[in-house]
């Protein structure tokens, strides 16, 4: 195949792709917005895998975010000190933990964490013929399979996005007073921050953390269900779903930023 | 025109083998109606063929069509497909059970999907059917964890869960007590009466010469071909 022709095949192969995952993703939200939609096997499901997803997360992301606002505060304080741009602080803070880091942050975490769980999770099911066998007993598969763990994700993204912003801005400003390069008194620091913040930074955080966290969920569903019942198959759904998630997150990032903030 | 009264409806349906652990079936013609019994005695080494399926409208035949309640599976849109086959049970030819579900919640799943009976309710009902087929409990665990045997049983036990219209059993005996058949057979008589149509797929003699069954329609396949027994 000439180059041209394989590059143009890759360009129909990643069109498709992209509209097999909007329409998918619209699925999705349509399906939630029915009250219908919520049976309560499909409430059990959803629960469970908040509590896999966003529960059980909380904890390591609280160690991640820890570390995260130790090394992006300090650094923040100390260079904002020389220059003399104490005042820069709040924004400078925003601009880095609330708007990019946190967010992108959480995504990969639960990326690496649950979207490869679910995705290896679903292959399994196709590969024992157990999709076939919640087909046969009349439960739809979009209803009882992808939309709760789709939307499982964007929730559980968004929340421990906002446990990563308030532990890592916690984290930074006690290591910053404790090596004595911060602004020492609490309230300084949460008025600095609290000027950085402008209106477009929520509308920021609500989609940098919902869309990419129901992507997330819409790909693995889609990778894990596309396996054609081999289980060898089923490393290659996994692989494929970090690499299509991480990738969406980031375009969805970069996008999301562009929108807001030029 | 498919006949309005028919629950179930196979019109010339044939379909070719598609993978090497399914048989193709031809000349698949006729219908059931509420409270019928259909009994198809499958040949020792094609047991697996795709009739139950085809009722499901899982697979579509190569030609003819499967009509239920009238309808052609062909012709619904994939949520009126779900809930029509929300309107069925079925003991699998295969293992039948979702692992990352205890068998409890397997076994009031289609249940509690289709319907808006509290969960207590179908599990006490789950109950009550498990105590009918010898069974003082319900295991609580995953199905990988339950020995092949009570989950076979706890299949039928599925089976009846809830006013279906259909009841598709596929080999139910296979690999369940010998001595429990007698309950099964009583089951699906006591459903039948109350307008339960149900398909029953066996390699077993003794099943097809049932008498207790009462009035029933036998078929037999020779080969891949569907004719009358």
């Amino acid at each position: 195949m000439s180059f041209l022709a394989s590059t143009g095949q890759g360009a129909i192969e990643l069109y498709q792709r992209i509209r097999r995952l909007a329409s998918i993703s619209a699925a999705v939200v349509q399906l939630a917005a029915k009250p219908s939609s919520w049976t309560k096997p499909t409430r059990t499901v959803l629960a469970r895998q908040i509590v896999f997803t966003g529960y059980d997360a909380i904890g390591f992301i609280a160690v991640v975010a820890l570390l995260a606002g130790i090394l992006v505060v300090v650094q923040a304080q100390v260079w904002m000190g020389r220059l003399g741009q104490s005042e820069l602080l709040g924004p400078l803070l925003i601009t880095v933990i609330v708007r990019e880091v946190g967010p992108l942050l959480v995504s990969f975490i639960v990326i690496g964490r649950s979207a490869t769980a679910m995705a290896a999770e679903l292959a399994g099911m196709k590969v024992r013929n157990e999709v076939e066998v919640l087909d046969s007993q009349g439960l739809d598969l979009m209803v009882f399979l992808v939309m709760p763990r789709a939307i499982s994700m964007a929730l559980s993204v968004f929340g421990l996005a906002m446990c990563f912003v308030v532990i890592s801005l916690g984290s930074g400003y006690l290591c910053g007073a404790f090596l004595g390069t911060g602004p020492g008194d609490p309230g300084i620091f949460a008025r600095s921050v609290a000027r950085g913040v402008s209106p477009h930074d929520f509308y920021n955080i609500l989609a940098k953390t919902l869309i990419p966290g129901l992507l997330t969920g819409v790909i693995a569903a889609n990778e894990g269900l596309s396996v054609e019942g081999i289980a060898t198959d089923i490393p290659q759904a996994v692989t494929r779903t970090v690499v299509r998630a991480t990738m969406a997150v980031l375009v969805v990032s970069v996008i999301v930023s562009v929108l807001t903030y030029i | 025109m498919q006949e309005l009264s028919a629950i179930l409806e196979y019109k010339n349906v044939t379909v070719h083998p598609a993978s090497s652990q399914m048989w193709g079936v031809s000349g698949v013609n006729f219908s059931l109606g509420r409270g019928e019994i259909a009994l198809i005695s499958l040949e020792e080494g094609r047991e697996r063929i795709p009739l139950v399926p085809l009722a499901q409208g899982l697979v579509s035949p190569d030609s003819g069509r499967v009509f239920f309640h009238g309808a052609d599976w062909a012709e619904m849109s994939a949520s009126r497909q779900s809930v029509e086959r929300g309107r069925m049970r079925r003991v699998y030819e295969n293992y039948g059970w979702v692992t990352n579900l205890d068998v409890m919640e397997n076994l009031c799943l289609a249940e509690c999907h289709h319907t808006r009976r509290p969960f207590a309710e179908v599990e006490e009902e789950v109950r009550g059917l498990a105590r009918r087929f010898g069974m003082e409990s319900i295991p609580a665990a995953r199905p990988t964890r339950v020995h092949g045997m009570v989950l076979r049983k706890l299949e039928w036990v599925r089976a009846f869960v809830g006013t279906p219209d259909l009841i598709l059993l596929e080999r139910p005996l296979f690999g369940a007590p010998k001595a429990d058949a007698p309950k099964l057979i009583e089951a699906v008589c006591e459903a039948s009466r109350r307008g339960v149509a149900v398909v029953w797929l066996s390699e077993d003699v003794r099943v097809m010469e049932c008498r207790e069954l009462g009035a029933v329609r036998r078929f037999r396949m020779d080969g891949e071909k569907f004719v009358a027994a």
